[in-house]
C-alpha cells in the first residue's frame, strides 16, 4: 500500500460514501421507472469509481465486492426486459456491504459474509449475457498483409513483463509500434488472444521493413513492460501467410539463396527466358508474338493493393506536410506531388495489367443459349462482337450474373417463337447479339435481340398497378422513358412467370450491380424490331473522387460524380430541426432535403441554424442531404465492403484516408431508396432514423 | 524545464494521489479535469506534455476524450488509467490513439516508469 495514499484516506471515505449514498437512491429509481441508459451509466460509474480508488489504497474486500457488483451492473444494463427484484436486492446488499466496509476500514475482520456476497453477485452476473461479448460488432476479417518481396524480413520476439496487468493491451501497443516501422506480416499471439491473461507472454512477429535490426530492437525496448526483445533477419524467400510464393525468376545455373541474405529485387527488364537457345537474330523479332508471361490473378491483385497502399502513404505524407513550417512545406509538397503522379501512373499500369478480355465472359454463352433455345422451342443465333475488348477484372467478375440474366431475358421474353416471327415477316431464327466496344474511358456492352420489342403501354399499366406511380404520371412518360420502368422492382411485361427467367424481376438487380460498378444501364426498344440493353461501364473501378462530409462526428465520402452542387440553407427557420424531409430551392427547382444523420440514426452535432447541404443527382432525380460539415475532397481507392457492412443500404464501399482512418463511402442510389424517393412504389425501407 | 501534466479522473481521491506522485517526481501538474469534456477543453488550453486519462467518467468517456485530443494534436501523449478488468476498453483507447496505459492499483514507481518511457526519458 503506497504511503502517499493514506494521506487521502478521509477523502476516499468521503467520496466513496457520497457515491454509495447516491447509488442507493439510483437503485430505488431503477425499480420505479423503466431504467434508461444514463441511469445505468451513472450507477456503473459510481461503483467503478469506488473500486478504482479502493484498489489504489489496497482495500481488497471493497475491490472484490465493487468489482463483482460492477460486472452484474454491466450485464443488467444490457439485459432485455424487466430487471428482477432479486437482482436489485443484490445490488442493495452490495452497496450496504460497501458502506459497512468503508465505515470500519481500519478494523481487521474475517468476513465470510463478503465472500458469500461476492459469490452471489458473480452467480447473478453469470446468468446474464456478457455485454462485452454480445454488444460489440465482430471485428473485420483479418486482411492478409502483403509486402514488397524485396524488403528484408525480420523475426521479432518480444517478452512482456510478468507484472503486465493487461497483456492484450500491451501487445496492441507492440503491434502498433511494429506497424509504424514496416509491414507486419505475422504476429502471434494476437492482442485479442492475449486478452484476460496474466503477464509474462512472449510475442513473435514477422516484419518486412528497411529499418535496421538495432533500430527495431531499440524502439521496442523503449516500450513500458517490455522485458526482452530479440530481432533477427528472417531466413529469406519464406512463403508468407500460406500463399505460395511467386515463381522465382529463372536464373541458370540456380544457386540456393544463402540464409539470412535477401534476394536482390527482381528487375523489370529481364528478357523473357529462352531456354537452351541462343537469342535469335533481331530481325526475327517481328515474327514472334509480343513476349508475355502468365501471372496468377491473385498476384496482380496483391500488386494492385500495394500500389494502392503506396498512394495511401503519399496521401498521409501530404497530410503531414500541412504541419510543416511554411518555408519547408512548399518544397516537400512539390516532391510529394511528383511522387503522387508516379504512384498514380503505377496504379494505372497495374490496373491495365489486370484487364481481362470480354471473351472470358462470353466463352460459355453459345452452349448456354443453345440449351435455352431448346427448352423454349425457339431457334436462336448468337453473335458475339468485340470479344477481345478488355475490361477490368473486377468488372468482368461482377458482370457475369447481370449478363447471363439479360441473355436469358432476351431469349425468353424478347425473341418470339418461330411461327410468330414468320407471321410478322421475320426470319424464323431469332438473333441475339452481344457486343463490347471501347469508348474513351468507358466500355459499352450491349445485349440486343431482334424480337418483339417492349410494350410501353403494358409497362405503364404495370407501374400504375404496382403503385409505383399514378396514371397521370405514367401517361406523361414518353415511350423511351416508359421502357426504363422495367427496372422498377415488381414491374414486368409478362403476367406469367416462366421457368427460364421468372417474371422479369431481377432487372432491378442488374441495374443495381451495374451502378455499383459506377456504370449505367439503359434500354432502347422499338415495337416489332427488338430491344437493346446498353451497359456503360468504367474501364477501371477502383479510383473514386470523393467529397468528404461530416455527420454526427463521423466522416463519410460522397462520390463526386453524383454531386450536383453544395449549398447552405437554414431549415430551422421554418419549423425546427427535426425535419424529415423538406424542400429547398436549387437552381430554380424545388428539391427534397433529408438529414443524413437521421437516415443513419446518428446524432447531428451541428447547432441549429444554417447548415451545409449536398445536392445529389441519381437518374435525373435530384435530392439534398443535410450534413454537419463539408470537410474536403479526396481521390481514393475504393474497396468493397465486408460483411456485415455490405448489407447496409446507402453504403457503396470503404476506403482509407490519408491519416489512416477508414472512410465509409455513400451510395447515392441506395440513399435515394432510403429516402423513399427512388422506388416510390415500395414502402419506406427500414432505416433507424427514417421512422 | 519540468514536464507539464494534465490529470483527468472523476475521483478527487485519484487526482490527489496522482498529483502527489507527479509532484514528488519533479513534474508540474498543469491542470486537473474531472470529466471528458473538461479534459478536452483543458488540453486545448494548457497544451500539456502528458495527459493521464481515466476511462469511465461522466459526460464524455476517457476514450472519446482521447480520440478528440489526438485529433487536436496527433503527437499528444495520453496515458490511460484503467482498473483491472477493463482490458477491452484499454484496447479501444489504444485504437483511439492513446499512447500507453497503466492499470489500477498502481504504485507511484509503476506510474513513473511508464510515463518516463513514453516521454522518451
Amino acid at each position: 500500500m503506497p504511503s502517499a495514499s493514506h494521506k487521502y484516506l478521509t477523502l476516499f471515505v468521503a467520496e466513496a460514501s457520497e457515491h454509495l449514498a447516491t447509488l442507493q437512491s439510483e437503485l430505488v429509481r431503477l425499480e420505479q421507472e423503466p431504467p434508461a441508459a444514463p441511469l445505468w451509466d451513472s450507477i456503473f460509474r459510481r461503483m467503478h469509481s469506488v473500486k478504482g480508488s479502493a484498489a489504489t489504497l489496497g482495500f481488497s474486500r471493497i475491490v472484490d465486492i465493487a468489482h463483482a457488483a460492477e460486472n452484474l451492473i454491466a450485464r443488467l444494463k444490457g439485459k432485455e426486459g424487466k430487471i428482477e427484484r432479486a437482482e436489485v436486492d443484490l445490488l442493495f446488499a452490495a452497496t450496504d456491504a460497501l458502506v459497512k466496509e468503508i465505515v470500519k476500514l481500519d478494523k481487521k475482520e474475517e468476513d465470510e459474509k463478503t465472500i458469500t456476497l461476492v459469490e452471489r453477485l458473480a452467480k447473478a452476473a453469470q446468468a446474464l449475457p456478457d455485454p462485452a461479448l454480445t454488444a460489440r460488432p465482430p471485428p473485420p476479417p483479418p486482411v492478409m498483409p502483403v509486402a514488397d518481396p524485396s524488403l528484408p524480413r525480420l523475426d521479432v520476439a518480444v517478452t512482456l513483463s510478468k507484472n503486465c496487468a493487461a497483456p492484450g493491451a500491451r501487445a496492441l501497443i507492440v503491434q502498433r509500434k511494429l506497424k509504424a516501422m514496416g509491414t507486419l506480416l505475422e504476429m502471434e499471439p494476437t492482442p485479442a488472444q492475449l486478452m484476460q491473461q496474466k503477464g509474462g507472454a512472449r510475442v513473435v512477429a514477422l516484419l518486412a521493413t528497411l529499418t535496421a535490426t538495432d533500430e527495431v530492437r531499440e524502439a521496442l525496448v523503449a516500450l513500458p513492460e517490455v522485458d526482452h526483445v530479440e530481432v533477427r533477419m528472417a531466413p529469406a524467400a519464406r512463403p508468407v501467410g500460406g500463399t505460395s510464393p511467386l515463381p522465382p525468376p529463372i536464373v541458370s545455373p540456380q544457386h540456393p539463396t544463402p540464409r539470412g541474405v535477401t534476394p536482390p529485387p527482381v528487375r523489370g527488364v529481364t528478357p523473357p527466358p529462352v531456354r537452351g537457345l541462343t537469342p535469335p537474330p533481331v530481325d526475327a523479332d517481328e515474327l514472334r508474338p509480343e513476349p508475355t508471361v502468365r501471372v496468377r490473378a491473385e498476384a496482380l491483385d496483391q500488386l494492385l493493393d500495394q500500389a494502392a497502399d503506396v498512394m495511401h502513404g503519399i496521401a498521409r505524407l501530404r497530410d503531414a506536410a500541412k504541419r510543416l513550417p511554411e518555408g519547408a512545406a512548399g518544397v516537400f509538397e512539390a516532391e510529394v506531388d511528383r511522387l503522387r503522379r508516379t504512384a498514380r501512373e503505377l496504379h494505372g499500369r497495374v490496373m491495365s495489367a489486370r484487364l481481362t478480355p470480354f471473351s472470358s465472359l462470353t466463352e460459355r454463352l453459345p452452349r448456354a443459349v443453345r440449351d435455352l433455345a431448346h427448352r423454349l422451342d425457339k431457334t436462336i443465333e448468337l453473335d458475339v462482337q468485340g470479344a477481345d475488348v478488355e475490361l477490368d477484372r473486377t468488372v468482368i467478375e461482377a458482370l457475369g450474373d447481370p449478363l447471363s440474366h439479360l441473355v436469358r431475358n432476351a431469349a425468353d421474353h424478347g425473341l418470339e417463337d418461330p411461327r410468330t416471327r414468320e407471321k410478322a415477316g421475320k426470319p424464323p431464327r431469332g438473333k441475339l447479339t452481344l457486343s463490347a466496344r471501347r469508348e474513351r474511358d468507358k466500355v459499352i456492352v450491349e445485349v440486343r435481340d431482334d424480337g418483339r420489342g417492349m410494350d410501353a403501354q403494358a409497362l405503364r399499366r404495370k407501374a400504375v398497378k404496382s403503385a409505383a406511380m399514378t396514371q397521370e404520371e405514367a401517361d406523361a412518360l414518353s415511350d423511351d422513358a416508359a421502357y426504363e420502368l422495367a427496372f422498377l422492382p415488381g414491374v414486368s411485361t409478362r403476367d406469367d412467370a416462366t421457368e427460364v427467367s421468372g417474371r422479369g424481376v431481377g432487372l432491378d438487380a442488374v441495374q443495381r450491380k451495374v451502378e455499383s460498378l459506377g456504370g449505367k444501364v439503359s434500354i432502347r426498344s422499338s415495337p416489332g424490331q427488338g430491344t437493346t440493353f446498353v451497359l456503360e461501364l468504367p474501364l477501371s473501378v477502383s479510383m473514386a473522387n470523393l467529397l468528404l462530409v461530416q455527420v454526427g462526428g463521423e466522416l463519410f465520402g460522397v462520390p463526386l460524380h453524383r454531386v450536383l452542387l453544395t449549398t447552405e440553407y437554414d431549415l430551422s427557420a421554418r419549423g425546427g430541426e427535426g425535419f424529415e424531409s423538406r424542400s429547398l430551392v436549387v437552381m430554380g427547382e424545388l428539391v427534397r432535403a433529408y438529414g443524413l444523420a437521421k437516415l443513419f440514426g446518428l446524432p447531428s452535432l451541428s447547432p441549429p441554424g444554417p447548415r451545409p447541404f449536398v445536392v445529389l443527382e441519381v437518374d435525373g432525380l435530384r435530392f439534398a442531404l443535410s450534413v454537419d460539415r463539408l470537410v474536403g475532397q479526396e481521390e481514393s481507392v475504393l474497396k468493397p465492403l465486408f460483411p456485415p457492412l455490405d448489407r447496409v443500404r446507402g453504403l457503396a464501399g470503404i476506403t482509407v484516408l490519408g491519416n489512416g482512418r477508414p472512410l465509409l463511402v455513400l451510395d447515392p442510389r441506395g440513399l435515394a431508396e432510403l429516402c423513399g424517393i427512388h422506388e416510390p412504389g415500395k414502402p419506406a425501407p427500414l432505416a433507424k432514423g427514417a421512422a | 524545464m519540468p514536464k507539464r501534466v494534465l490529470i483527468v479522473d472523476d475521483a478527487l481521491f485519484m487526482r490527489n494521489t496522482l498529483r502527489d506522485i507527479f509532484s514528488s517526481a519533479g513534474f508540474t501538474v498543469a491542470g486537473e479535469a474531472d470529466d471528458g469534456v473538461q479534459a478536452v477543453n483543458l488540453f486545448r488550453e494548457l497544451k500539456p506534455d502528458l495527459v493521464t486519462m481515466d476511462i469511465v467518467m461522466p459526460y464524455k468517456s476517457g476514450i472519446d476524450a482521447t480520440r478528440e485530443i489526438v485529433q487536436l494534436d496527433p503527437n499528444a501523449v495520453v496515458v490511460m488509467c484503467s482498473a483491472l478488468g477493463q482490458e477491452s476498453l484499454v484496447m479501444e483507447a489504444i485504437e483511439a490513439g492513446a499512447t500507453d496505459f497503466i492499470v489500477k492499483p498502481f504504485r507511484g514507481e509503476d506510474v513513473l516508469a511508464v510515463v518516463k518511457k513514453v516521454l522518451g526519458e
